[in-house]
């Protein structure tokens, strides 16, 4: 990646009184701030084409599949019958009964892991599935792992009305708590979208990332609380459990449809063994935060340093 | 006050043969070496890095079009990508003022089980319309295009001719203030081509600057107001398009380096006749080559024939056997007898030597070109009765003229 370069838009006023777009590439490179600002610029300039580019992938996904939208609802529908298999069968071995709210909390979390894998799954692949159009034509090329994660937020939308109408037989409840659903979301797509990023490029210099984003996926369902509570692990366990970057997205959603609980607010239970155990703290909430913003500023910059170089190893 | 236009300064950009790390098991040593070794300065050549272009300038105004002519491998898909910023030069810079439209790929966005309508808006997407503006100009693409009963019907079922159409139907409708163009003008039959020429030349006579990569000379020389020839990525020759057009079809230039690996490379190809060749007449070629050691017979000297006008080859010699492995080593001499049966034009002559064991062309060697002058009516693949003979044996070699 020896020549790494940049490119300088800048609007000047055309002799016909309208704006002329200057863009001008050299060798050169610019600050990470500048960089970033340019990125999102252009991107947000670009929006119809990822609006396009959307609409693309839901269709091919949608038009000739057996299943159509059903295929929406199937994948969150296996987590969430993975998920109540295991609480099954932890209920079993503990002896106590299974609590009512196991299959609304699991339901939850699932649809929150499904976003996430089917989002990381595409988006690794997204740049070098659209190799004859970036190795051809001028875009920023942010819009492609972009639209793959919106794209997947298409199909999250419908499995998540789907549940929303099923959770008050599920155990959830209409409270104030709900209000944290937005920015819970609005935290996980950042957070995806930052991880798209990094691992699309990567996926482009190595090949063999899509395999290794493949096994990481099946393994971290496991290392993040999809299917059980952190509290069950014990007090360390718990805290470690939750050092996932996505762990309290996941776990603070269940808190906050399931519980009602306020994500400002600390929460202690006490666990199986009577043992008192911190299930939440408000630093979670920072600590997520923290990684989805300075992912994504990270991946972004990585992205574009190396987007300069794409077709030239595509 | 900046008017639209194209500046290309003093560009310089490096490629590097092989050697792209595809799996991460090769980043470690790639980082260890990165490490370790001292950071070249960026105008150093290492190991199998090459200019692809060296020192490349130009201007492009409004009103004028700029024609690029050369051989494949010149630089001209290179100086198109630096242009259209898909890769950054690794010295100079580019620069592009006002929106810009590429008639590169035109298709290249279409999903295959999309319908046509949908990929119009996809597409359009792409080259950087809006979605307003297409459905503003939609009629006129679909018309333009002549496919209107199939636009709803998804692409995979469009023949390559109706994709290129369409495609070009979407380019030809954006609003742009500067024009690339590579090749489109070879896209559908000829009376499409004829529309998509018109449609250029009438953005171009507005006073859009144009830059146009073509290998159909002719069109160039019409559309363009000046030229530049590239050769192994300088530009050997700058001026009117006739002035390139005519340095282009005269020189002989140097072969690329496919084929290293083999035994046998063709170095030279001279058209011995005088320029220009009546049509329907004899023209004497001489190819050259160089033999290292005795190879298996399975290599023969292969020619085709193009015409300049429509990039398509008007007649091949396989079939023709003049073997080139079973030579003595050393340089050797082939000559070649065509027969003109072609109309007014220019042609090219490509060379290469071909692997009948594996049915393909195994080093590909000099081009040369042909002016053919008389115009008499003929049209696609002609037999051209060919002769070929290896200079210095007393009897030809290998004399078959198929279907004569």
């Amino acid at each position: 990646m020896s020549p790494l370069t940049d490119t300088m838009p800048s609007i000047t006023p055309a002799a016909g009184g309208g704006r002329l777009l200057v863009r001008r590439s050299t060798a050169e490179r610019r600050s990470w701030a500048g960089e970033l600002a340019l990125a999102v610029r252009e991107v947000w300039e670009s929006r119809e084409l990822v609006g396009q580019l959307v609409l693309r992938d839901v269709r091919v996904r949608y038009h000739q599949a057996v299943m159509g939208f059903a295929w929406a609802l199937f994948m969150p529908l296996l987590i969430v019958l993975s998920g109540t298999l295991v609480r099954v069968a932890m209920a079993t071995v503990s002896g106590n009964a299974l609590a009512p709210q196991v299959l609304g909390s699991t339901a939850v979390k699932g649809i929150m892991w499904a976003f996430f894998a089917g989002a990381l799954g595409t988006g690794t692949q997204s740049l070098l599935a659209n190799k004859q159009l970036f190795t051809k034509l001028y875009f920023p090329r942010e819009v492609l792992p972009l639209a793959a994660v919106l794209a997947q937020c298409v199909d999250t939308a419908i499995g998540g009305t789907a549940l929303a109408l099923l959770l008050p037989f599920l155990g959830g409840a209409l409270t104030p708590a709900l209000l944290w659903v937005p920015l819970l979301v609005a935290l996980m797509f950042v957070f995806t979208l930052g991880v798209c990023l990094f691992t699309s490029c990567a996926n482009l210099f190595f090949r063999d990332v899509k395999y290794i984003v493949q096994v990481l996926l099946t393994f971290g369902i496991f290392l993040t609380p999809v299917f059980f509570e952190p509290v069950m692990l014990g007090p360390v366990g718990g805290r470690l459990l939750m050092l996932s970057p996505i762990s309290p997205m996941i776990e603070g959603m269940r808190l906050v449809v399931i519980e009602g609980h306020d994500l400002l607010r600390p929460l202690v239970v006490a666990n199986a063994k009577g043992v008192e155990v911190l299930s939440w703290t408000p630093w979670y909430l920072l600590y997520s935060a923290a990684w989805a913003l300075g992912g994504l500023a990270v991946s972004m910059r990585i992205f574009r340093r190396s987007a300069v170089v794409f077709a030239e190893y595509a | 006050m900046p008017t639209p236009g194209i500046k290309v300064e003093g560009v310089w950009k490096k490629f590097r043969r092989g050697d792209v790390h595809d799996s991460l098991r090769d980043l470690v040593p790639a980082l260890a070496r990165r490490l370790v070794g001292r950071r070249r300065p960026a105008d150093v050549l290492a190991a199998r890095e090459f200019w692809a272009l060296s020192d490349v300038s130009f201007d492009v105004e409004p009103g004028e079009a700029l024609g690029v002519i050369g051989h494949n491998g010149a630089g001209k898909s290179t100086l198109l990508k630096l242009i259209n910023q898909i890769i950054r030069p690794t010295r100079g810079y580019t620069e592009v003022r006002g929106r810009t439209g590429s008639l590169i790929e035109i298709s290249a966005g279409f999903h295959p089980d999309l319908t046509g309508r949908q990929n119009v808006f996809l597409q359009g997407a792409i080259i950087g319309m809006s979605t307003a503006e297409i459905s503003r100009k939609f009629d006129q693409i679909v018309e333009f295009s002549g496919i209107e009963k199939f636009i709803d019907t998804p692409v995979k079922r469009y023949s390559s001719g109706m994709n290129a159409r369409l495609g070009f139907a979407i380019a030809a409708h954006l609003d742009t203030e500067v024009l690339i163009i590579d090749e489109v003008l070879a896209v559908g039959d000829l009376a499409f081509q004829e529309r998509a020429f018109g449609r250029i030349k009438e953005m171009s006579s507005s006073g859009i600057p144009v830059v146009l990569v073509t290998h159909q000379l002719e069109r160039m020389t019409t559309l363009c107001t000046k030229a530049i020839l590239l050769d192994g990525g300088r530009i050997v020759r700058e001026g009117t398009p006739e002035e390139c057009v005519e340095t282009y079809a005269t020189a002989v230039f140097e072969s690329g380096d496919r084929g290293a690996h083999l035994p046998f490379r063709l170095t030279a190809v001279e058209v011995v006749s005088p320029s220009p060749v009546p049509s329907g007449e004899r023209v004497h070629l001489l190819v050259r080559g160089e033999l290292d050691r005795g190879a298996p017979p399975i290599y023969d000297l292969h020619l085709r024939v193009r015409s300049a006008r429509t990039g398509k080859v008007v007649f091949s010699t396989l079939g023709v056997n003049c073997g080139v492995g079973d030579l003595p080593p050393g340089e050797f001499e082939i000559e070649v007898e065509l027969q003109l049966n072609v109309g007014q034009g220019i042609f090219s002559v490509e060379t290469a030597v071909h692997d009948s064991s594996r049915r393909q062309d195994v080093a590909v060697g000099p081009h040369a070109h042909l002016r053919v002058s008389q115009s008499t009516a003929f049209n696609g693949s002609v037999q051209m009765n060919p002769v070929m003979r290896v200079v210095g044996e007393r009897t030809p070699r290998l004399v078959i003229a198929a279907d004569s």
